[in-house]
Order: C-alpha cells, then structure tokens, then sequence
C-alpha cells in the first residue's frame, strides 16, 4: 500500500502542489497528464529521489525523511536503465543481500520473462528485453509499491501487450501496489483500478478510469481522456442548481446544448464521439440534443469511421463503417446529430 | 568530373610536420644512448637504479594518494554544485600554468620546516621523500582529478538513483555502480598522473635537491659530465614515458558509460 498526502516537490522552476492518493495493496493507479503536469516529478518525490514536503507513507510505514533505498520502492523508467557494466543476472540481483540472491534473480527473472538472459549483458538486448530484465529488477526486492514511468512507451505495440501481461502477472505475484505513469489512456484504461490526471502540478481528477472518462473535471481531463468534442460557450441552469450534477444548457456560435452541469457561468462542453449518433432525418427518440449538419471528412479508424461535421459548431462522431455506408455518408451529406443531455458535461 | 578539393591532403602534411617535430628529439636521444653506453648500462649504475628506484616509489605513493583524495573530489565535481567550486576548479588547473620552480617555492612556504603544515608533518618536507611525493603530487594531481571529473560526468547520474531504489545506500552507488563505469577515464588519468610525477623536475629541485630523483639525477649529470653522462639516464626516462602512453592509449579505449 502506499499513501500520498499533500505531497510538494520542486524541480527547477516546476513545483508539483498539494497530491494526495492512496494506492491500496494490490491495486494498480495509472497517472496520465500533459507533458510538464509532473508526472515524473511526483514518482522521484514519491521515490526519494527529490526533496517533498507532505507524508509518503509505504505499508504503513512514514517514508518522506527516509532515503531511497530504504522506501521499499521499485522504480522503472521508459529507458529501464539497466547498468551496462553488469549481465542481466547481476542487474537483476543488484544490492540484494548475498543469502538467496540467486533464488531471487531466478523467480524474479522467470516472472518477468527473461530467465534466458541472465548471463546476457544489456547493450545486447531489444527493448522489450530491457523492460522485462528493468521489471524483474525492480521486483527481486519485492517491494511494497512499483513505481513505473511510462515503461512501454518506447515500445512496438505488440511487445507493449506482452509486457502488460507480465506487469499484471508480477504484480499479481507480489500483490504489490502499482503507480504507473503513462501517456496510452488506452493502457491506463486496460491495467488501472484508478486514474489520475496531473495538470500543472496538480492531481486534476482521481478516481475509477470509467467515471473520469464518462465525467472529466476539466477540458484539459476531457483531452486527455480522449473526449474529442470539447465547445466553449456559456453555462445556465435550466432550473435548481442543487443537487450537483444539475440539468443546463450551453450556448455557443447560435447553438445551444443540453447537458449536466455542475456550475454556471463560462465553461465547455464535454462530449464523446462514440456518444453521437446520426442520422439523414430527424428521429424521434429520447436524445434531448439533436443538431442539423453537414458531413465535412470521413477517417476510416479501424472497424469504425471519424465523422466530422459541421452543426454550427465542429462535431465529431465515431460511428461503425457499416453505419456510415447505409446512411452513404459522403462529405456534403445532409444529416442530424442526435446525443443525450447526460452524455454531455458541462464543465 | 572536376573532384572538390580534400583537406586530407594538407592535413596530413601538418600531421606529419608535427610528428617529426615530436619525434626528432626521442629518436635522436634513443639513438645516442645506444652510441654510449645504451639503456642496458644505465641500468647497471647503482645510482641511476636507485634514483629510479625512488622517483617510481615517489609517483605510485603520490598516485595513490591522488585517487583517494582525487577520485571523490572528481566525483564532487561532476555530480554537484557547491558554493567556491570554480575556485576549486580554478585551484585544480593553477599547477598545470605556474612554472613549476614556483610551485616548489610554494611548498616550501607551506610545507617547510618553519610552516605550521611542515611540523605538523614532522620537520617538514625539504630533503626528505616526503617532499618529492609532495611536489609530485601537486603538479600531477589535476590530471586525475580532470579524468575522474570527466569518467563521472559520462555517466548518467539516473544509473545511481535507480541503484538507490533498488537497496544500494550512496556509497554502495557509487562504488557498485559510478565507480566501475568511470574506471576507464580514471584511470587513464592515474597513468597520466602517475608519468607527470615521474617527469617532474622543477618543484623537486626546489624542495627535495638529495635524495636525486630520475629527473634530477639527469640535470646533475649533465652539469657535472655533460652529454655523455645525462644521455643514458635520460633516454631511460624517455623509454617508460613511451610505455606508460602506450598503456595509457590501450585504457583510452571508448566504452559504454550509459544504459
């Protein structure tokens, strides 16, 4: 288990204010964030290797004064930073106590896949053997937390899913507690029990990946996300504004929207692409938004089709490429966008 | 086809110059001491043995010294910043730009029967062993420092943090990890050391006239015997000179310093 509280570190100019989550034993947190949110500076504070103020408490245990080696914290990077001067075996047993250094390395490396390379030395290695030998480091120790900086993002796809599994195994093994740092939502939404968005220092939004993605707190947390329909304009409430959220409507450019809101005054519009639905005449359905357009770009994406249009307003709408061929789709088509007022956050 | 001109050509036309220019005296001097007497009659002479003898002893110890002040004082600098480290930095180069008699002036002042430092040393370093380590060691310490300072600074101080995560305390960082990736500039900078201490002349002469060291052993020689006498000496100095930067240029070998 590890818990943040109030955590402030510096870096340079940079200073990351106020973080506060809890990683329980286990449970795996992935934190995604613009580049300079903080990311990296938050897992060297919470690792020992840049002053903090605050509390960093690790299986119960105070941490915030302790140097690093004694935080029971393991750390990979996206480079894995092996030591080049050692074979993987002697990476992987690095620092461990003489007494079951090998049995160790042997678990450690056979978790993680890399039990062939032990006698290798890592200017050798493909970079997905580099991650595997950099993750059986860090566990050997068995740590309480692994704190993990985007470990796959220099990766090929396929090797990314590969080592996903063996992350998920060797947690799983240890039931340690996973911090994971990365910018592929899609990788956050596949391993996280939590996410956490960092902006400008501060942790924007935390909580289960499905709400964050259903219910961002901001523009910045929609973006990144992956809301791709985000409009700026006014927020008015269409009657109480208690309890929160309440039903309001947003007017911008001449059009107006209906969502659920949680304030007033200037704001956005938060909407998902998968959320809208088309059609060449208006329907009747319980859809309160339906806005006239004109088709601007089809991008096949995969089994689906990106479909912008023009409703006054820019709109994005994800749409299955079966769909778009039976309503013939084509940039002019005349069509109407139809999305529900909970599918739309005012923010 | 009109071929663009290469800077090839003149290069190696410098190159060469430059070789010449540098090998003309070492040849000419080899030469001479297989006319005399040759480097195997050198070597016969009880009193050029023992002031080789010292001058070697004299270098390693001051080389020894060197590296277990030098290496953490290199590491100092290249991992951190400290208020006065240009002064430091600026302290390091100064033996290398005094003329060394200045230097040996200096030590005297410092380190002389009279000073303060000197009786803490026990009667100071003039006419004494103890003064030839010491002259050696500030004139040849830059060196060391300079090629500690610089096999740290390739290394990437992020190898050391995770070495941390994983157990290892500083110490146990630096020794298991910056040390043994640095190992190949320091000690490039060790021999390098190590050959300026055997060379030094001007500070020895200043400090420690008697017991004679090799260089001062050669000056005497060709004072009170002239060429015949220094040349075999001499040309002995000249033959592990070469040794040591052949050895030194198998050491400068590149290796990789980062993951």
């Amino acid at each position: 288990m590890i818990r943040i509280e109030g955590l402030a570190a510096r870096r340079g100019t940079f200073a990351l204010r106020d973080v506060s989550l809890e990683v329980p034993a286990g449970a795996h947190l992935a934190l995604v964030g613009p580049s300079g949110a903080g990311k990296t500076t938050l897992l060297d504070a919470i690792a020992g290797l840049l002053p903090a103020e605050g509390r960093i408490v690790v299986d119960g245990r105070e941490v915030t004064c302790e140097p690093p080696e004694r935080r029971r914290l393991g750390l990979v990077t996206q480079d894995a930073l092996l030591f080049p001067h050692l074979t993987v075996g002697g990476n992987i047993g690095f620092a461990l106590p003489r007494a079951g250094r090998g049995a160790a390395v042997e678990e450690a490396a056979r978790l993680a896949g890399c039990a062939h390379l032990l006698a290798r030395r890592p200017d050798g290695l493909s970079g997905g053997e580099r991650q595997r030998v950099a993750l059986a480091r860090a566990v050997a120790r068995r740590p309480a937390a692994l704190l993990l900086d985007e470990p796959f993002g220099a990766l090929d796809a396929p090797v990314r899913r590969e080592l996903r599994a063996a992350l998920a195994a060797l947690a799983r093994a240890g039931g340690t507690s996973v911090l994971h740092v990365t910018h592929d939502l899609e990788e956050a939404l596949a391993l996280a029990d939590q996410l956490g968005v960092l902006e400008g220092g501060r942790l924007a939004q935390l909580g289960r990946p499905a709400d964050i993605v259903r219910r961002p707190a901001s523009p910045v947390v929609a973006a990144l996300v992956g809301t791709e329909n985000l409009l700026a304009g006014e927020i008015t409430a269409e009657g109480a504004t208690a309890p929160v959220p309440f039903p309001a409507r947003l007017r911008t450019a001449g059009v107006e929207l209906r969502g659920l809101a949680t304030r007033q005054g200037p704001g956005y519009a938060a909407l998902r692409a998968t959320d809208v639905t088309l059609s060449r005449e208006p329907l009747r359905s319980s859809a309160l938004n339906r806005l006239p357009g004109t088709v601007r770009a089809l991008a096949p994406e995969g089994p689906l089709v990106r479909v912008t249009i023009d409703a006054g307003v820019p709109l994005v709408a994800l749409v299955t490429r079966e769909s778009a061929d039976t309503l013939g789709l084509v940039p002019g088509t005349s069509v109407y966008a139809h999305f529900k007022a909970s599918a739309v956050h005012l923010l | 086809m009109a071929r663009s001109p290469s800077p090839a050509g003149p290069a190696a036309v410098a190159g060469a110059l430059v070789v010449l220019f540098l090998a003309a005296p070492v040849v000419a001097l080899l030469a001479e001491a297989a006319g005399w007497r040759g480097l195997g009659a050198a070597l016969a002479d009880p009193a050029v043995r023992g002031a080789f003898f010292l001058t070697f002893l004299c270098a390693t110890a001051a080389t020894a010294v060197g590296a277990l002040a030098g290496v953490p004082l290199g590491y100092l600098l290249a991992r951190r910043d400290f208020h006065g480290k240009r002064w430091v930095e600026g302290l390091l180069e100064l033996p290398v730009v005094i003329p060394h008699p200045v230097a040996g002036i200096a030590i005297l002042l410092a380190f002389g029967r009279a000073a303060p430092l000197g009786r803490l040393l026990g009667g100071g370093v003039v006419g004494a062993p103890l003064g030839i380590v010491a002259c050696m060691l500030f004139v040849s310490l830059p060196f060391l420092v300079s090629g500690a300072r610089e096999g740290f600074a390739l290394v990437d101080p992020r190898l050391e943090a995770i070495a941390r995560t994983l157990g290892a305390g500083p110490a146990g960082a630096a020794f298991g990890v910056a040390l043994p990736l640095a190992a190949r500039p320091i000690l490039s900078g060790a021999v390098l050391m190590w050959a300026r201490a055997v060379s030094e002349f001007g500070s020895i002469a200043i400090v420690t006239y008697h017991p004679k060291v090799a260089s001062i052993l050669v000056y005497d020689r060709f004072t009170t015997s002239g060429l015949p006498g220094a040349v075999p000496p001499a040309a002995l100095l000249v033959a592990v000179a070469l040794a040591a930067f052949v050895a030194l240029r198998g050491l400068a070998r590149p290796v990789a310093t980062r993951s």
